[in-house]
């Protein structure tokens, strides 16, 4: 177990700036995800610290050595890739040994050990099988466990569910977190999927363009998002109009506290789950789709040229549908907001 | 399927199976009928069959030796190419794959050079150098492993992108493994097929290459014939034939073995 400080790293591909300045802190035993669009440099930064790419500046220290040159092979991480990477020609329990033997693990030491992992990832009865004979998440698995083996000081995670398909994804995913939380391994993931580095992470970092915009917990990013990309990246978001009012905010015809930093003009970050929408023939708003969601329903709504989004509990729902005027505002409950740059 | 495809199908097969199977009644006839040529006729198919004639070649010192070079040349030129090729192929691979494209090119140069331009180029610059190599037989190695080559790295490229070389490296990179191991250990045992489909198509080319021998003035099995051809044109036939036989069953068992793992030819990039 190993606290991981990446500071200042820069890497440039030819004329393209994959990571600029990155920093980035990661607590013994913590499991950070960062998370961002394509081409935001989430997978260079997970490589950089793997080791496969050297930085152009920066350094990298783990557990308070300076392993910024240090060859990937000396720096005993375990790392699972998006693609399979189980080797064929092994089976399983061979696969998950294969990095014991490299350390020369002595022969009880090796059994012991991949008894457990085995265990732990609930692989006993699939041990002795070939990869090719194994379903995708079961790959995944040997591959944790395999990651696990050599007791790395940093577990890598690029993209580890994304060739799975949706339900054995959501398994393995907490799965992935349980095994996590028993072995104590400090943890990076990358992701470009929002709700998995919601659901699993202790703390999710959006990046964008090379760049960390926000490092925080999963419900603090989407209730306290920093910048207007954080706020667009994660969940869906309303943006209206914040007009100043002494030192409180008006939105919708409400006055609500906010903390606002900046200068200039304002826009109020308002999720779906905050709105409300009444039937009022008079209302400036006019519903544009309604979809039912189950518990909830979607209501999309055209006020002043601008489309806003709501979701509403179905039990709360009035039945207005597609055509009829509606007069949209905050829910009683929403007190306070978020305020970015216009 | 339409009866009018079934026909076609039917009939397109027929007349190919003709195109290549007339010829080689003939040559058999030609070689192992011992009836005078003018007399080959269709009601004499049955008469007079032997392969005698073939069976002196075999005892003919000369063609032993041939056959002997031939087969050496064969084996050294696949032990060669699988040697310096393949952790080549796999280093630009895992290492460098900005280079792929480049060696992808390279590899083609030696079709592109006409044998002759090679070897009055490369007889030039030994002769002069180290004339010794070019007197041996075996100094038809090096180029046979050139000629192989557009074939050769082909199927060693194909097979290391199909096991996804590169993500199995990096994975036994992270595990502490260093480039040799990961290149004995997970790599060349994954490559099993892509080895076999590189080492089938190097022994083909091998066994029916005349012009470097030709012009290097070395007897191997494809002179060899050539000159025996224009002494016993019978007897030269029949031994074409047993040679085309043979590099029919060298590629009969490769693939077969390259079936045995799951793989078709395809997919080993031939």
């Amino acid at each position: 177990m190993a606290t991981v400080l990446m500071s200042g790293i820069r890497k440039e591909f030819g004329s393209t700036v994959a990571l600029s300045d990155f920093t980035l802190e990661i607590e013994s035993g913590e499991l950070i995800c960062l998370l961002g669009p394509s081409g935001c440099g989430k997978t260079t930064a997970l490589r950089v610290l793997a080791g496969f790419e050297k930085p152009d500046a920066g350094t990298v220290i783990v557990g308070g050595e300076d392993i910024t040159s240090l060859p990937t092979a000396k720096r005993n991480f375990g790392m699972v890739f998006q693609e399979y990477s189980l080797f064929p020609n092994m089976t399983g329990r061979a696969n998950v040994e294969f990095a014991l033997k490299l350390r020369k693990a002595g022969s009880a030491e090796r059994k012991e050990t991949v008894d457990r992992l085995l265990t732990i990832t609930g692989l006993t009865e699939h041990a002795d099988k070939f990869p090719h004979q194994m379903s995708g998440g079961q790959r995944q698995r040997v591959a944790l466990a395999r990651a696990l083996a050599s007791q790395p000081r940093v577990l890598l995670l690029d993209e580890p569910l994304s060739a799975l398909d949706a339900k054995v994804r959501d398994s393995l995913r907490e799965e992935i977190r349980r095994v996590q939380r028993e072995v104590g391994v400090t943890t990076l993931f990358v992701t470009h999927d929002q709700h998995e580095a919601l659901a699993i992470a202790d703390r999710v970092g959006v990046m964008s363009n090379g760049r960390l915009e926000q490092l925080d917990p999963p419900r603090a990013l989407y209730e306290r998002p920093a910048s207007a990309f954080v706020a667009g990246f994660v969940g869906t978001v309303n943006r209206l109009p914040a007009e100043p009012e002494g030192d409180r905010w008006r939105v919708l015809n409400r006055s609500v506290s906010a903390q606002a930093t900046m200068q200039g003009a304002h826009l109020a970050v308002i999720r779906p789950e905050q709105l409300m929408i009444d039937p009022d023939a008079s209302g400036d708003a006019t519903v544009t789709e309604v979809t039912f969601l189950g518990p909830l329903t979607r209501v999309v709504v055209k006020s002043s040229g601008q489309s806003l989004i709501a979701d509403l509990l179905t039990s709360e729902f009035g039945g207005v549908n597609v055509g009829d005027q509606v007069r949209v505002r905050l829910r009683d409950d929403v007190t306070d907001v978020v305020l970015i740059e216009a | 399927m339409g009866i009018v495809v079934k026909v076609l199908r039917a009939i397109f097969l027929v007349l190919l199976g003709l195109f290549f199977f007339v010829p080689l009644l003939a040559m058999a006839r030609f070689a192992f009928q011992s009836v005078p040529v003018v007399l080959l006729t269709p009601e004499k198919l049955l008469e007079g069959w032997s392969i005698s004639g073939l069976i002196e070649v075999f005892g003919n010192p000369e063609f032993q030796r041939a056959a002997l070079i031939s087969l050496q040349l064969m084996v050294l030129s696949i032990l060669i190419t699988l040697v310096l090729l393949l952790p080549v192929a796999a280093l630009v691979e895992i290492r460098a794959p900005q280079f792929r494209t480049a060696m992808a090119a390279i590899t083609l140069l030696p079709w592109v050079v006409p044998p002759i331009a090679l070897v009055v180029g490369v007889a030039a610059t030994f002769r002069n150098t180290v004339p010794w190599f070019l007197a041996s037989p075996y100094s038809l190695v090096p180029f046979y492993v050139l000629w192989a080559l557009p074939f050769s790295y082909r199927a060693l490229d194909a097979g290391l992108r199909s096991i996804g070389a590169r993500t199995l490296y990096e994975a036994a990179r992270v595990m502490g493994a260093s480039t040799f191991t990961i290149i004995v250990r997970v790599i060349v045992p994954n490559m099993v097929g892509a080895i076999i489909a590189a080492s089938v198509l190097t022994a083909a080319l091998v066994l029916g290459e005349f012009a470097f021998a030709a012009l290097l003035l070395k007897e191997t099995l494809p002179t060899f014939m050539a000159e025996f051809q224009r002494s016993e044109p019978r007897a030269g036939m029949a031994l074409a034939l047993a040679v085309m036989l043979l590099t029919a069953l060298i590629i009969w068992i490769g693939v077969r073995a390259l079936r045995k793992r799951g793989m078709d030819l395809q997919a080993a990039g031939v």
